[in-house]
């Protein structure tokens, strides 16, 4: 069932946990509330669940206010972070809860059934301190999806799984909601985790909604830095609009000469003007990058190097031009590492100190070492442009810290 | 020993002997390891120590004493020998069983009363409290710095005849009602069942709260959470969890204050009068006034009896094993 929160805000004394927000999670889809601890995302998922009442606005379900109505009249569950499951009560029972509070005294063959979709039917019998973190986040699920709500809520429900089962249970969890077909409303602070299983993404940063959208849209065209910097990585360039009103818009690192192209759909900035500023982004998997000394100037597609080859093989094969020119940035390698399924090099660069490259592991050239002077590609069709007004550094790591 | 195939000139092996594993070139060597490990493997016994001595000598020895002397003869000027004469224990339930029986009435009232007075309370100050908790507790246990004689006196004056609290509830006739149920008498307060029995309830009543306090402090609040969008009303959330969670506090709560409670005699000195006497004026009045210490004895080890078997049952029927 569809959720509408219309001007929902949470005030907590003087601190504003959710600005007034207005989001509508589709009915049957896969929600994720993305954003870093204290970005409001577990206070907005607890307004639905009607744990937290909202200081203002409404939260219709469906097309039934239930802003006011108290969590056990919600027709809505929650798998809690800590999976909270009564200590006191075995698997089959914590999994009966729900029902029996409904009046429901026949709830074996029900509860039966929900162990097998979690594939927990043998564990009925044990209490929830007898079973593994993976085990008890499963109980968890089971507790929550046996009641059939129209929407169930995960509080980073995988938070305290470790990276293997935490890969496991996302596909787990993925399964489970194509099969039983409820909304999902995900809050998770591992971006990877909500890429991987969201069909919806909401982006909250300090209470606010930063961006929505699909996880590629929001990967590949993110419309903030906060947005470009905490889902991925992104190198941004600050760089000065040369030419605007057109199909292309051509850039001007700011403090070189080097030129930037990207296609004016890409550009999140409202109205940009010449003599304007940009932030120019470029993910670092984009990045083709060659050893100055096989560089051979400004061609593009051309490259006599393996990386460079391939690289215009593949345009050639998405049979789309590239619309005149790559990018095309020079700098000298100052750190490499090796990740097994990629080579990660930082660069120095004059339009920007830490450029970061992911190359793919399969024909490395000897000579991409630290030191090495390089010459770095990307298309225009990869490159984003941003408000130059905010912080760069917004949703970084180091922000964070 | 450990080795089963080992000669008989290695015979000096260390005590606590780490096995085969020991012999060789680095024989001294190994067997300064091994005592080390054997004084390490002692330690927790060390620290036993005090306990058990403390123990020995204040309840082993004396209970021992004390099982000899219930079962001894004679008089106080012919002293008293062990007879094997088990008679002190039938004239004992014989001559004091209303005292056995008024014991566990009026201590299963108080633990009772403290119960339901207590588990509010305790409730209120891990969930409510906020910054008030800390002195909510230590106000609970603000009484203990009075001595317990000093209270239970001040009890007599709260309760006697001309003060206001007999005033008021004659006046309402609340005293009518508790007369008619035998709990008063004389429009009095003071000298009744009903003074033994708030006596024993305002002095074991901190016992009740700690445990109950400290069961529920330790339940997540995200247990309510989960049990309300589990469609629990408010009223569930405590009949289903909080309440089953927090019975190890009951439990022990029930205890702390059942136990001593029933063997207490101040109260029943202090607040009541001949007719509601317990168990334990009446062991008192055996050591220090008839000097019959044999019937003393034997009343002390039937009231033990009592409260073992009854709290085996109910420690068994409230299945504290299986819990939290």
């Amino acid at each position: 069932m569809t959720i509408t929160l219309s001007g929902v805000s949470k005030v907590f004394g003087d601190f504003t946990a959710v600005h007034p927000l207005d989001l509508t999670i589709p009915e049957g889809s896969f929600f994720a509330l993305l954003g870093a601890s204290g970005c409001g995302k577990t206070t907005t998922l607890r307004m639905i669940a009607g744990l937290e009442e909202p200081t203002g606005g409404t939260v219709l379900l469906g097309e039934e206010d239930i802003t006011a109505l108290p969590p056990h009249k919600r027709p809505v569950n929650t798998v809690f972070q800590n999976y909270a499951l009564f200590p006191h009560l075995d698997v089959a029972e914590n999994v009966a809860f729900g029902l029996r509070r409904r009046g429901i005294t026949s709830v074996r063959k029900q509860v039966e059934e929900m162990l097998e979709l979690v594939e927990l039917g043998p564990l009925a019998g044990r209490k929830p301190r007898q079973l593994s973190g993976g085990q008890q986040q499963r109980v968890a699920l089971a507790r929550a999806l046996i009641n059939r709500p129209r929407v169930l809520l995960l509080d980073e429900p995988l938070g305290a799984l470790d990276l293997k089962l935490r890969r496991q249970m996302q596909l787990e969890l993925k399964r489970i909601q194509t099969e039983v077909g409820i909304t999902f409303v995900h809050v998770t602070h591992d971006q990877e985790e909500a890429m991987t299983m969201a069909d919806t993404v909401a982006v909250m940063n300090a209470g606010r909604v930063e961006q929505l959208g699909a996880p590629d849209e929001l990967y590949e065209r993110p419309r903030s830095t906060f947005v470009a910097n905490f889902l991925g990585t992104s190198n941004l360039i600050e760089a000065e609009i040369t030419e605007a009103g057109g199909e292309e818009l051509v850039l001007k690192a700011t403090g070189t000469d080097s030129v930037l192209r990207l296609p004016a759909e890409r550009c999140a900035a409202p109205d940009p003007q010449t003599g304007g500023k940009l932030l120019v982004g470029v993910r670092p998997e984009k990045i083709s990058l060659t050893h100055a000394e096989d560089d051979d100037g400004e061609g593009a597609g051309t490259q006599a190097n393996g990386t460079g080859a391939r690289r215009g093989a593949v345009n050639g094969a998405n049979g789309e031009g590239n619309g005149g020119a790559d990018n095309r940035l020079t700098g000298r390698i100052r750190d490499a590492g090796y990740l097994g399924v990629s080579m990660q090099y930082v660069v120095d660069s004059p339009v920007c100190p830490e450029f970061s490259v992911y190359e793919q592991n399969v024909e490395r050239d000897a000579r991409l070492t630290p030191g090495a002077d390089v010459v770095l590609r990307w298309r225009p069709a990869h490159t984003f442009a941003l408000d130059a007004t905010q912080d760069a550094d917004a949703g970084t790591v180091e922000e964070a810290l | 020993m450990t080795a089963t195939g080992a000669p008989a000139s290695e015979g000096a092996a260390p005590p606590t002997g780490t096995g085969p594993l020991s012999t060789g070139s680095a024989q001294g060597d190994a067997s300064g390891t091994a005592a080390r490990r054997g004084r390490r493997k002692l330690t927790p016994y060390w620290l036993l120590l005090p306990a058990g001595l403390w123990l020995a000598l204040f309840f082993v020895a004396p209970f021992f004493y004390q099982a000899s002397t219930s079962v001894q003869s004679g008089s106080l000027e012919d002293g008293f020998r062990v007879t094997w004469d088990f008679t002190n224990y039938s004239d004992a339930l014989a001559m004091y069983g209303p005292h056995f029986l008024r014991s566990f009435l009026y201590a299963a009232t108080a633990t009772v009363l403290c119960l339901l007075i207590g588990y509010p309370l305790a409730y209120l100050i891990a969930f409510r409290a906020g910054r008030w908790r800390g002195l909510l507790l230590v106000m609970v246990i603000a009484p203990f710095f009075t001595s317990f004689l000093i209270r239970t006196l001040a009890w007599k004056t709260i309760l006697s005849d001309a003060g206001p609290v007999v005033g008021v509830l004659k006046s309402l006739h609340v005293l009518d009602v508790t007369s008619q149920l035998g709990l008063t008498g004389d429009d009095r307060l003071l000298a009744t069942p009903l003074a033994v029995v708030c006596g024993l309830t305002y002095n074991f009543l901190p016992f009740m709260i700690l445990p109950l306090y400290s069961s529920l402090e330790r339940i997540d609040l995200s247990l309510h959470e989960a049990a309300r969008d589990l469609y629990a009303t408010p009223a569930t959330v405590f009949r289903k969890v909080t309440f089953p969670l927090s019975l190890p506090g009951v439990v022990a709560g029930t205890l702390l204050t059942f136990i001593p409670a029933s063997g207490d005699y101040i109260n029943a000195q202090l607040l009541g009068s001949p007719n509601t006497q317990m168990v334990g004026n009446a062991i008192q009045k055996q050591f220090l006034n008839v000097l019959d210490y044999p019937a003393a004895a034997a009343m002390s080890f039937i009231l033990m009896a009592i409260i073992l078997i009854a709290v085996s049952v109910y420690m068994r029927k409230a299945g504290t094993e299986e819990l939290v």
